[in-house]
């Protein structure tokens, strides 16, 4: 039945494009799937763009991990694999490098950006805001075709004879700046860069869409203080993305001019390959700053979104309120402000003046308070619940276990004069790999199993899911725990192998455990893999409310069309945490249901006074009156 | 092949298989209509299970630390003033960070397991209270700032330019990374180091850091392979890049600064454990202070290792005496007119000492 609403729906937009000729563009496979205008097919564009993403730079790390933990042994099927690359079945340095460069920019830009923040907020926030669409379709849609072309661009250049970008996910000139210093600097760098820009363009417009739709499309009653915390999460994340991605843009855009035109924004005093350069009065300082002001607040660009979706996953899932909602969202506005002033905690060692260090390791280390507040009120969300152990309940409890373990080390990174001797030692690989990386992809997991009913209409598999997420959290914390040892060993990252420094040399076995627990970490992937792809089409039907959850987006068609509601759109009652209240029949009380509705438990006095605020009464919302005319 | 590697791909393997069976199993039962596990209540395993990988993790994160410890560079035998400080400092943000993080991981899976699913149980109605939202905003600001203090203490007295009189008394000495290694540079006799820019560099004639020899404090520089130092001496150490940006890093000084081109950096410490100390101390007659780079470089990056002997200020010297200064090589290198404008340069020189000591002596 909800689905010939939703048909009848389109038939309506049909006629009313009719004037403009014969063809139906919303029955075609081509505006339907691939340059759609609907948000929820936007989101699941991005997801498959950024699970292949994903797959690749799992991969890739796969093959640099062998090598960090046999540098002495030769695999034949890597020279087969990657010909020049691997002389012989042993990784060439400078291709090492260049694996970890583009494992950290597929990861951190086109998975845990794009792939979670792209994904989520274009499904869920005009579902749980109660809006028909983004704000803008258009500029929507040209969001996910930047990203897919900068995507292509980014995957060709894995495979140009010079190799992709080789310099870190970070590529710090003089090293990214002149072809001569490493292979990589070539015309790998010079895609990455292009890249990168129709990447931060895809970005700013899919942030903008997200503020505007937040600010403006919210449904009847759905105050500020009554959004879902997935919903304050993406917005704030947007508003981060919308101020600090353009940073990085010009940071680029110098890079490329100091590349092509020979400016020296960046570079001074170079000799290099044989000859002097004409560079003079740059400071590849200043590059750092630049990408730092967007790189820290990135971090949180990628965090913020998984915490607003385990938020909402662990409260639904606990059947419990989430505790502290107001201090939920205040440590997160807390996060985003912050997050802008301390970036310098990158570059305590890059020579600059020692009092800005003391201040950014300030900011750092009050940074730390809103991340345990947060932390806290998770584990106080648990305390007297009711909790279902679904698949996305146990990526969210996983989250929550990875964001303290890999978060709490940020205390001794933050500290200036700690991070001396820690300053690039796997230590830091080892913080930032639990607190954003894992920590990010079980917020995109969660995700995932948590709507997955909502974007194909059937269920995943539990047991499949079960099973993959214990084989990712045990392998998470096996490959990732350890590295914290090898950082107070004082060994370096991004090297090709330890073998030449003594005090370095002595972990070859924990690398070699490390390597195995990866492969086994990315093995276990696969069953994700077949679990995503076999329920999208022969997965079990889902219910209207698996979850039995508050939010509007359960108010839907099991499959809803463009536009998202057959009928009117629904007003809003409440906050959407009303778990097992007290005196309320069911142990949820969705967002939508008009207070004289609710069902009382038997003998529980009904109150006396409804709470008078914001009553919606039967609106009819403005978007279905155009489409009636 | 390696044995232990066969073994690797044997576990693969073996993981492959099994992940088969599963597959076939389930296949089968799907086909038949059973299924083998409709009494296993997921609640219950998982809740379980959370326990068990708390306990086990515990056991597991204790066992190891206990067996890696010993291979800590850091918090074990500092070998320079700031970072026994530093160490300190290290441990004691450690004991914060063990204590907070097993205690909220404790009790995010003891709720886990406790509050599991249960039939007719409702949960308890919770959705804030403001004097524990206040509590842990409070305690770990406390001991944020308790922190900061400390690090702030620390990282000034580390960080704080030396004095004209401190610097005089100082080793001074220059590390110069290139792609890839580094090139160190003593000052010699004069105690201060000539001049040098890239635009210097000539490799032909030997020459790579740029030292321009025309100019007379730098004839009397040593270019030398290993770093000396002497025990509880204050050592400055000049740090420049010629191409890309390298990081000096002697991971048992607690020494770390980034070389960058176009802008020289600078760090000072005080080692006070000799090599032959620190050898005892570790029980490893092989050891040896070594200077790598920390900052992505390159194809070599993880091959720029230095090794630095730290001495007693006899050995020193006596190393020092051995030492000649480069200009002598240089000169064997360079082209005649290069050797004949820097000789020019260095007579010029000391005629212009001669007669600065004159007029100096004249005026008195």
């Amino acid at each position: 039945m909800a689905e010939s609403t939703t048909h009848a729906l389109q038939q309506d937009h049909g006629h009313h494009h009719d004037d403009h000729g014969h063809h139906d563009h919303h029955g075609s496979f081509v505006s339907k799937y691939i340059f759609s205008t609907d948000h929820k097919v936007i989101a699941k564009q991005f997801l498959v763009t950024g699970i292949i993403m994903a797959i690749f730079g799992i991969l890739m790390s796969t093959i640099f991990r062998l090598q960090l933990a046999f540098p002495e042994t030769s695999f034949p099927f890597l020279e087969s694999l990657l010909g020049k690359w691997a002389p012989g079945g042993k990784l060439d340095p400078n291709f090492y490098l260049s694996l970890v460069t583009m494992h950290g920019t597929f990861m951190v830009f086109f998975v845990l950006t794009a792939g979670l923040s792209g994904t989520f907020s274009n499904f869920l926030i005009p579902l749980q805001i109660g809006a028909r669409d983004m704000a803008s379709g258009f500029i929507n849609m040209l969001s996910y075709w930047f990203f897919f072309t900068s995507s292509v661009i980014m995957i060709v250049s894995l495979f140009i004879s010079t190799g992709p970008a080789g310099g870190g996910w970070t590529i710090y000139p003089p090293l990214s700046a002149l072809p001569q210093a490493m292979p990589g600097s070539g015309l790998g760098m010079t895609l990455w860069l292009f890249a990168m820009a129709l990447f931060i363009a895809s970005s700013l417009m899919g942030g903008i869409n997200y503020i505007t739709t937040v600010m403006n499309l919210r449904t009847k009653g759905m105050s500020f203080d009554r959004l879902p915390l997935t919903i304050w999460a993406f917005f704030l994340t947007a508003i981060i993305g919308v101020l600090s991605f353009p940073v990085l843009f010009s940071a680029a855009l110098l890079l490329i001019f100091d590349r092509l035109l020979g400016t020296s924004f960046y570079l001074s005093d170079i000799f290099i390959g044989g000859e002097l350069l004409h560079y003079q009065g740059g400071s590849p300082i200043l590059f750092q700053h630049l990408f730092w002001f967007l790189g820290h607040p990135e971090v949180y660009i990628v965090l913020l979104p998984a915490l607003g979706i385990s938020s909402e996953v662990i409260s639904v899932h606990a059947r419990k309120p989430i505790f502290g909602y107001k201090a939920m969202v205040g440590s997160m506005v807390g996060i985003a402000f912050l997050s802008f002033i301390v970036w310098a905690h990158h570059m305590f060692v890059t020579g600059m003046n020692p009092f800005l260090g003391t201040v950014f390791m300030l900011f750092t280390l009050v940074i730390a308070v809103p991340s345990a507040i947060k932390a806290f009120n998770y584990i106080t969300t648990l305390w007297k619940g009711n909790i279902r152990f679904t698949t996305a309940m146990l990526f969210a409890i996983g989250l929550v276990s990875l964001f303290i373990t890999g978060g709490i080390t940020g205390i001794l990174l933050g500290n200036a004069a700690l991070d001396i001797p820690l300053h690039d030692t796997y230590f830091v690989t080892a913080h930032f790999h639990l607190v954003m990386g894992s920590a990010s992809a079980f917020g995109f997991f969660a995700g995932v199993y948590q709507w997955f009913p909502k974007m194909f209409g059937r269920m995943m598999n539990p047991r499949l899911g079960y099973i993959h997420f214990w084989f990712t959290f045990v392998s998470l914390y096996c490959v990732f725990f350890p590295m914290h040892f090898m950082g107070l060993g004082g060994v370096a990252r991004h090297y090709y192998q330890y073998t030449a420094f003594d005090f370095m040399g002595v972990f070859g076995d924990l690398s070699v455990f490390i390597t195995f627990a990866a492969i086994i970490g990315a093995a276990a992937q696969v069953i994700f893999l077949y679990n995503f792809f076999y329920s999208i089409f022969r997965g079990k039907e889902a219910t209207l409310n698996p979850w039995e959850s508050n939010t509007l987006e359960w108010t839907t068609p099991l499959k809803p069309g463009h536009g998202n509601w057959p009928g009117d759109i629904p007003a809003v009652y409440r906050w959407p945490y009303d778990y097992s209240k007290p005196g309320i029949k069911k142990d949820y009380l969705p967002q939508h249901i008009p207070d004289e509705e609710v069902e009382y438990e038997e003998g529980f006095p009904r109150p006396a006074v409804v709470p008078q605020r914001e009553q919606p009464a039967k609106v009819e919302n403005e978007e279905t009156k155009q489409a009636e005319e | 092949m390696d044995p232990q590697l066969l073994i690797g791909i044997a576990q693969v393997l073996l993981v492959i298989i099994l992940l088969l069976v599963g597959l076939n199993l389930s296949l089968v039962f799907r086909y038949k209509e059973i299924d083998p596990f409709a009494k296993w209540n997921p609640h219950i395993i998982n809740a379980n299970l959370f326990f068990m990988f708390l306990v086990v993790g515990l056991i597991a994160a204790y066992v190891s630390t206990d067996i890696w410890s010993e291979k800590f560079v850091f918090m074990n035998n500092p070998a320079s003033a700031h970072g026994a400080e530093i160490d300190r400092m290290m441990f004691n943000s450690l004991v914060v960070a063990i204590i907070a993080s097993v205690l909220t991981n404790i009790l995010l899976f003891f709720y886990a397991l406790k509050y599991r699913y249960r039939e007719g149980r409702k949960a308890h109605y919770y959705p804030h209270n403001n004097k524990l939202e206040v509590l842990w905003t409070i305690v770990p600001a406390v001991v944020l700032t308790l922190l900061i203090f400390d690090g702030v203490g620390v990282w000034h007295d580390t960080m704080t330019e030396l004095t004209e009189e401190e610097l005089d008394e100082a080793i001074v000495y220059e590390v110069n990374g290139k792609q890839f290694g580094w090139t160190v540079r003593y000052p010699g006799e004069d105690h201060t180091l000539g001049e040098a820019n890239v635009g210097y560099i000539n490799e032909s004639a030997g020459n790579d850091i740029g030292v321009n020899y025309a100019d007379p404090e730098a004839q009397d520089d040593l270019i030398v392979n290993e770093i000396h130092l002497p025990v509880n001496r204050t050592a400055m150490m000049r740090i420049r890049s010629r191409d890309v940006l390298h990081s000096a890093t002697i991971a048992h000084f607690r020494v770390k600064m980034d070389a960058v081109p176009g802008m020289p950096t600078s760090f000072h410490f005080t080692p006070t454990l000799t090599t032959a100390e620190m050898r005892e101390r570790t029980g490893n007659p092989d050891f040896n202070y070594e200077m790598s780079c920390q900052q992505i470089c390159g194809g070599g990056h993880w091959n720029m290792r230095r090794v630095i002997v730290v001495e007693t200020q006899e050995e020193y010297e006596a190393w020092l005496d051995q030492q000649k200064p480069y200009y002598e090589i240089w000169k064997t290198l360079a082209s005649e007119e290069e050797v004949k404008a820097a000789e020019a340069a260095a007579m010029a020189a000391s005629e212009k000492e001669a007669e600065n000591e004159e007029v100096a002596m004249a005026t008195e």
